[in-house]
């Protein structure tokens, strides 16, 4: 061992106290025996893959029938660049795509808004028109491809109904349409989620068009996923794996609650929902969760929604690697921490799979870096083998107990949760923001004192300099702002100005009424309203507008 | 008498978990720390820095607006006439990280800074 490979960590006792648990805190005996499962009722607890309570997967056949989905998750600069792209990536053999929306568009502005300033295409592609969304499926035909958008209410209800009229104008019926709108109204951008999901739009509006999509979508687009619960990025801010199944299931179970106020039909609106799921790097326990929130799912959706039918007791989930887990130090080792997430993700029942880029912690992904991680998900799905048997860790003491376990806790965190009337509450009142930044604070000690051990951060370090140098994606900022500005200049000079008035004046009426607000949208970007003028429109209905100093200081200087 | 650190995140980013740990190790070191929150602008953050009297000014990027947003900041309290450590944290490329510098930023801070480290190097910038 040379003398950097010993550091403050003592990697050899992974042990506290005496005591072994997996990272949310679970107690792990030396080794489990029957004694373990001996209250398991197969049946009851299990049942066969494809059948309730679905422990044991979804689907029946699962990878037999079809491998996971190796979903690429691609977005940034303009709506053309990204469409190149993606017609690149189909060719190597990515059959799924995350597009990942810029910051100023994941928040309801145009490219030429003065908040977006430098901001635009950086982390997604910018979508500010019904033309940018016709951009993005050039080649591609709203019935063939599949684009999952990550991004919230209010926004999706205008990039919903952006993709209702592509279809239109492409002659595809809308009830062929295929893809999926995450549509999670507490979704937070990756961070305190009180102010992301509230400082632009009032969260019980927010709430109100998430509704309306979900109505909407579940009559007219059967075959788009309606609602993708996020709880990748809820999981990322640093929460464990027990608050990570509760606080996500809670997320859903308010929104099916909240549909069942709106009178809308359990049997018809479940069967489409699905989930964003982080995978970290406790094995063991990841799989546990994965397996106990589709059992707790199942039960749940029957007992308390009154679901009638199975396929509507059925959690389907994507997964992303946990890009928490990822360090910036000798940053190659990271390929292996995403394998292990991925191996944890099909021994857990993934339907579909991102990687993270090995490059994560010095920015955004290379060409290089993503295509190693899609390389990586190819060889565990087609050179391993662990694709041939369903459910392979089933039967396993460890695993059986730690799933019952991890149900338990899960449970008793979600009763906390329902406690304070769902999670909508505990976003609004602060707990959710105070139970993120206790586990922030936690995780921190766990390295700081070595009770956590992290390869490369706290335990066989090596110096900066003997880290190899990585390429970095190059961001244009500056370029992408000022031709999207110069482009929505040309949009807006363009169009029938009387048109555009009376498609804003609908949307004030229509959101005053309380209608459902996706065909009121779907008029206003046809009659070319951008994106940031259906959120002034709807801000202005309410009477309800925020403050952003760099809004006004653009305004000043008259851009923008 | 503790010194003061004014922290904010500045843009659209929402990405929080870096400065509010660090928030929350500086506050247990003995600073006083005053919190910002999200998207916040540059003339925000230079205008409470002088009512606050602070010491230090520190900001975090996850979304690659390092570069635009300090640029921003250093010109807003040159404008000022505010002269302040700047602490920047977050993943920012390693050139970036050097041009960043040039430009007048104290200490740039990588993910899997352990604390002790965090201290010592504001200590170094802004005094004990």
């Amino acid at each position: 061992m040379t003398e950097q490979e010993q550091t403050t960590a003592d990697p050899t006792s992974p042990a506290r106290d005496g005591v072994f648990t997996t990272a949310a805190g679970l107690d792990i005996e030396e080794y489990y025996t029957p004694a373990a499962i001996e209250d398991l009722d197969y049946d009851r607890d299990l049942g066969v893959p494809g059948g309730y309570p679905f422990t044991r997967g979804p689907y029946p056949g699962m990878y037999r029938t079809r491998v996971w989905t190796r979903r690429f998750q691609v977005g940034f600069g303009s709506p053309q660049e990204s469409n190149e792209r993606i017609k690149y990536l189909a060719k190597t053999g990515a059959n799924g795509f995350v597009i990942t929306i810029d910051l100023p568009t994941s928040y309801g502005f145009d490219s030429d808004d003065g908040i977006a300033d430098g901001e635009v295409g950086v982390t997604g592609v910018a979508i500010s028109t019904l033309e940018d969304m016709e951009a993005l499926y050039d080649g591609f035909s709203p019935d063939s491809v599949s684009y999952a958008l990550s991004i919230r209410p209010p926004v999706s209800t205008v990039t919903l109904a952006m993709l209702a009229c592509v279809a239109e104008k492409r002659g595809v019926p809308l009830d062929k349409v295929i893809g999926t709108q995450q549509n999670d109204p507490y979704y937070q951008m990756s961070g305190g989620p009180l102010q992301t999901v509230t400082q632009f739009f009032p969260l019980d509006a927010t709430t109100r068009l998430c509704i309306d999509n979900i109505e909407f979508i579940s009559t007219k687009m059967p075959k788009l996923n309606w609602m993708v619960t996020n709880g990748y990025n809820l999981r990322e801010t640093g929460v464990n794996a027990v608050q990570d199944g509760a606080f996500t299931l809670g997320h859903a179970f308010d929104i099916f609650r909240l549909c069942q106020e709106r009178g809308l039909d359990v049997d018809v609106f479940s069967k489409r929902a699905s989930f964003f799921l982080s995978c970290s790097i406790d094995f063991f326990e990841e799989v546990a969760k994965f397996r106990a929130m589709r059992r707790l799912y199942a039960k749940t959706m029957k007992e308390r929604f009154g679901a009638k039918t199975d396929e509507c007791c059925r959690l389907r989930f994507s997964v992303q690697s946990a890009g928490n887990t990822l360090t910036t130090q000798q940053p190659q080792v990271n390929v292996i921490r995403t394998s292990m997430e991925a191996l944890a993700a099909a021994f857990g029942g993934a339907q579909s799979i991102h990687l993270c880029s090995y490059d994560e912690g010095h920015g955004l992904p290379t060409e290089e870096s993503s295509s190693i991680a899609l390389r990586t998900q190819q060889v565990l799905a087609y050179e391993t083998g662990v694709t041939k048997a369903v459910d392979p860790l089933a039967g396993s003491y460890y695993v059986e107990d730690l799933t019952n376990r991890m149900e338990a806790a899960i449970s008793a965190k979600l009763a906390e949760v329902d406690e304070f009337g769902g999670m909508g509450e505990c976003i609004k009142r602060g707990w959710l923001e105070g139970q993120i930044n206790e586990a922030r604070y936690h995780n921190q000690e766990e390295l700081d004192s070595g009770r956590r051990t992290l390869v490369g951060v706290n335990a066989f370090t090596c110096g900066p300099d003997e880290d190899p140098p990585i390429k970095v994606h190059k961001i244009q900022a500056d370029v992408w702002g000022e031709r999207r500005a110069a482009y929505l200049k040309e949009y807006r000079a363009g169009r029938d100005q009387a048109a555009w008035a009376e498609a804003m004046g609908q949307i004030e009426r229509a959101w005053k009424a309380g209608e459902n607000m996706v065909p009121v949208i779907m008029n206003a970007v046809r009659n070319k309203v951008t994106m940031g003028e259906c959120h002034d429109a709807m801000r202005d209905a309410m009477g309800w507008s925020f403050k952003n100093a760099a809004r006004d200081a653009a305004k000043r200087e008259g851009v923008g | 008498m503790a010194k003061r650190v004014l922290l904010a995140k500045m843009g659209l980013d929402s990405h929080d978990t870096g400065i509010v740990t660090v928030a929350h190790i500086l506050r247990n070191a003995g600073y006083e720390v005053i919190y910002l929150g999200l998207h916040n602008y540059a003339d925000e953050v230079v205008n409470t820095a002088i009512a606050e009297d602070v010491d230090a000014i520190g900001v975090s990027f996850l979304s690659g607006q390092h570069t635009t947003q300090m640029r921003r900041l250093l010109d807003a309290m040159k404008k000022s006439e505010l002269d302040l450590p700047v602490l920047c944290g977050g993943v920012i490329p390693a050139d970036d990280a050097a041009d960043l510098k040039a430009m007048g930023v104290a200490e740039v801070f990588s993910p899997g800074t352990l604390s002790a480290e965090v201290v010592r190097r504001v200590e170094l910038a802004v005094g004990a």
